[in-house]
């Protein structure tokens, strides 16, 4: 783990979860896997509270444990699960796209607490949702189980693996930690629960344990669920494949791509470099409802897609009208280069972007090729090939003339080799993430005197309204908060607001560049 | 040629010999093998007769080569129509590249307007490297002739700058525009992605980003970059 990683998951985990979770997370993070009483001892924290720091981590699947030889049990943290905290708004933000209010509040809930019976998260949303309603409306039970099992259907939410119920029950004493199974069918299932009830009123017909499972109670009602992360990113990298799309063609490729996409949802794996094909007339049957456009038409758009540079699509077969791939692979990629393309661009200006793309088109060139082809000066090329050159864009391929590889007689070629740029690229991003949340965190910490007085009038002026007291004391208490002082509270949210935007928006970064870097990663 | 001796008009063979890419003096003395303050001698004695002259190469701004008086220099001595007097022209390059793109942009335009079926659509966009160089030299904002190749060098410059794409389409020898069996077709086309998020925050841009560590000189609390920012 890099260092910038460790730096942006500790401060992850303290926004979350407080100081001794922070330590003890950290300390994993650092050391790879550990038994109990050694992260009690290395760190210098009680017995008590590192089992309690465990817990919260283990709930929200942070961190795993395993038995090993002598019956020891080791945990071991997961990196990259605390960095996906960072793509917590983004998840909601797409459920709540796709799923409306009530989906967008489950997986909410899942979210925050990490792993929860079906049962209670139904509770939990169904009075959520009530308060927000109007005074005599309430939210009923059925239709949150309703949208809960459509968000299980399409993969969103699914069991986490629990304790394998034995047969015969175990003569000797339980092992120190349970290995938990999950059966690859079972996944998606949803117990059949009747919930009958609505929010605010429980009297729902089951009992629902804790979080933890327990191997005497049977399989079903006690099943934990949790929001399944790799489906959200499957659908983060089908939006991103069809923007991209609607940008170099018209909508309505995008619109095709989009059906293609839905169509291989469940059927293609995630990490998988192809969908499988789809034919022509499956595609035609299943557009959507608004679009139509005749068979020809669609076959003729079916056809510029797979000629088209781009290589997003690809025909594989004549039967069935044809047949055609989305090659997912090569989608990454080209998204992954345009994100640095961008980021050269913006960074050292346009001229240095075209050298850039000139250098990933020819693969290999040499500086005076590199002039006469992008058609800038000798000088100012050689100036921006160097600036690149030292910030690991590029490498340099040295290729001897003589044995002795003296430099004059030696070529020099440039090339970029996008696997250690995107690589660079990621570890920058971490770094500014941890960089935005720091500032975040010292405005806050500069302001503090003034959100705490803030805080008191609201509360005052609230337990007053509740008395009933008159406009012009309300006035009065309002007045304790002079006019400059509201304005520096509304800059100072003003200034939190972009800077948790610009949070999310270099994780859409990270996003295309960890993508890439894991597809590339399982293809060798 | 009479009136010169045996060594100049030996060393005006060789001369003669390098065609219009011309030789440097250097490479006359080894071929000739005469001393180089004769060498010097003779050249000079051959310019003043006006039978050679002396061009200075673009690659090397000190080098001269010579060559006869009444041959055209080589292009790539000159540099060829971007350069002239060894100056590149960088601004007759950007208006061209300029007026290439909004040749193309607008051939896009007209073809996503007329909505008509997709195929048609998309082939009209495209413009052969023959029907922008028609337009380039309609339009004369090039003193010096331009040949298609030269329309083709700058077009890739386009292609480099990620605004116009290029496919390779068979033709048939004899239609108009082709080289060797094949027609280039260039068409403006829209970057895939909009600016990438890392870009939009004040770190994916400093300059001093590796500096940059809690409790240092440089640290996210006291940056002043991000204090510009969050003031816009």
């Amino acid at each position: 783990m890099t260092q910038a990683e460790i730096k942006l998951c500790s401060l992850l985990l303290q926004e979350h979860f407080g100081e001794i979770v922070e330590k003890i997370g950290v300390h994993l993070i650092r050391t790879g896997s550990q038994p109990l009483r050694v992260i009690a001892h290395d760190t210098g924290t009680s017995l008590d509270q590192v089992k309690k720091a465990l817990c919260v981590l283990v709930q929200h699947n942070l961190v795993s444990y395993q038995v090993h030889k002598r019956g020891v049990v080791e945990y071991e943290a997961q990196c990259s699960r605390v960095l996906r905290m960072l793509r917590y708004p983004r998840y909601i933000y797409t459920t709540k796209t796709l799923y409306s209010d009530t989906g967008e509040l489950i997986v909410e809930e899942l979210l925050l607490n990490g792993k929860l019976t079906m049962s209670a998260v139904v509770k939990k949303v169904a009075d959520r949702l009530t308060e927000t309603m109007e005074d005599g409306k309430t939210m009923d039970y059925a239709e949150v189980s309703n949208t809960f099992v459509r968000l299980a259907d399409t993969h969103f939410v699914q069991r986490c693996p629990s304790v394998p119920t034995t047969e015969n029950s175990d003569p000797g004493p339980p092992p120190p930690a349970p290995t938990l199974v999950i059966n690859e069918k079972d996944m998606y299932l949803v117990p059949k629960l009747s919930l009958i009830g609505k929010g605010k009123r429980r009297r729902s017909s089951d009992e629902d344990a804790a979080g933890e499972p327990k191997a005497k109670r049977p399989k079903y009602t006690t099943d934990n669920k949790e929001a399944n992360l790799d489906r959200f990113h499957q659908h983060f990298r089908d939006q991103a494949i069809v923007s991209a799309v609607a940008n170099r063609m018209d909508q309505t490729s995008s619109e095709i791509v989009r059906t293609m996409l839905r169509m291989s949802e469940i059927t293609t794996s995630s990490s998988a470099p192809f969908t499988q094909p789809l034919s022509s007339n499956e595609i035609f049957r299943s557009l959507p409802v608004g679009y139509n456009i005749s068979k020809q038409v669609l076959d003729q758009y079916l056809t510029l897609l797979a000629d088209d540079p781009l290589e997003f699509v690809g025909k594989s077969g004549d039967s069935g009208g044809g047949m055609y791939v989305i090659n997912l692979h090569k989608a990454l990629a080209s998204l992954a280069t345009a994100t640095l393309e961008s980021v050269v661009q913006e960074r050292f200006g346009s001229r240095c972007a075209r050298i850039f793309r000139l250098v990933l088109q020819k693969k290999h060139i040499e500086q005076k090729q590199v002039e006469d082809f992008a058609m800038i000066p000798a000088k100012e090329a050689k100036d921006m090939l160097y600036k690149m050159l030292s910030e690991n864009f590029m490498s340099l391929q040295e290729i001897p003339k003589t044995p002795d590889h003296a430099p004059s007689r030696t070529f020099y070629l440039y090339t970029v080799n996008i696997l250690s740029a995107a690589r660079m690229l990621l570890h920058r991003c971490y770094k500014s993430i941890a960089n935005l949340i720091e500032r975040r965190q010292f405005e806050t910490k500069e302001n503090k005197r003034l959100l705490e007085k803030s805080q008191r009038v609201e509360a005052i002026i609230a337990s007053m309204q509740a008395t009933g007291a008159e406009e012009a004391q309300l006035q009065e208490i309002e007045e304790m908060i002079t006019a400059p002082e509201r304005q520096q509270l509304e800059t100072l949210k003003r200034n939190v607001n972009k800077l948790d935007a610009s949070e999310i928006q270099v994780d859409e970064t990270i996003f295309l560049l960890e993508s890439y870097i894991e597809c590339t990663m399982k293809r060798q | 040629m009479k009136g010169s001796d045996n060594q100049e008009k030996l060393v005006y063979q060789i001369i003669e010999d390098a065609g219009n890419k011309g030789i440097w003096s250097r490479d006359i003395r080894y071929k000739s093998n005469l001393p180089l303050t004769e060498i010097n001698k003779i050249l000079k004695n051959l310019e003043s007769k006006k039978l050679i002259k002396a061009v200075k190469s673009v690659a090397a701004s000190k080098k001269k080569v010579y060559m006869l008086y009444n041959l055209q220099p080589d292009r790539s001595v000159t540099g060829g129509a971007w350069y002239s007097d060894q100056d590149f022209e960088s601004e007759f390059v950007e208006v061209l590249n300029q007026q290439c793109f909004k040749f193309l942009q607008s051939k896009a335009e007209t073809a996503r307007e007329s909505k008509q079926n997709p195929m048609i659509q998309r082939n009209s966009s495209f413009a052969s490297s023959h029907e922008v160089w028609k337009y380039i030299c309609e339009l004369g904002i090039s003193k010096v002739e331009l040949s298609m190749e030269d329309i083709e060098t700058i077009l890739n410059t386009l292609i480099y700058d990620g605004k116009v794409e290029m496919t390779i389409i068979a033709a048939k020898e004899g239609t108009v525009g082709s080289v060797d069996g094949h027609m280039k077709l260039y068409r403006a086309v829209n970057p895939i992605i909009p600016p990438t998020g890392l870009v939009r925050a004040p770190c994916g841009l400093c300059p001093v980003f590796d500096d940059c560590h809690e409790g240092g000189e440089i640290s996210p609390s006291n940056c002043i970059y991000m204090t510009e920012w969050l003031e816009f």
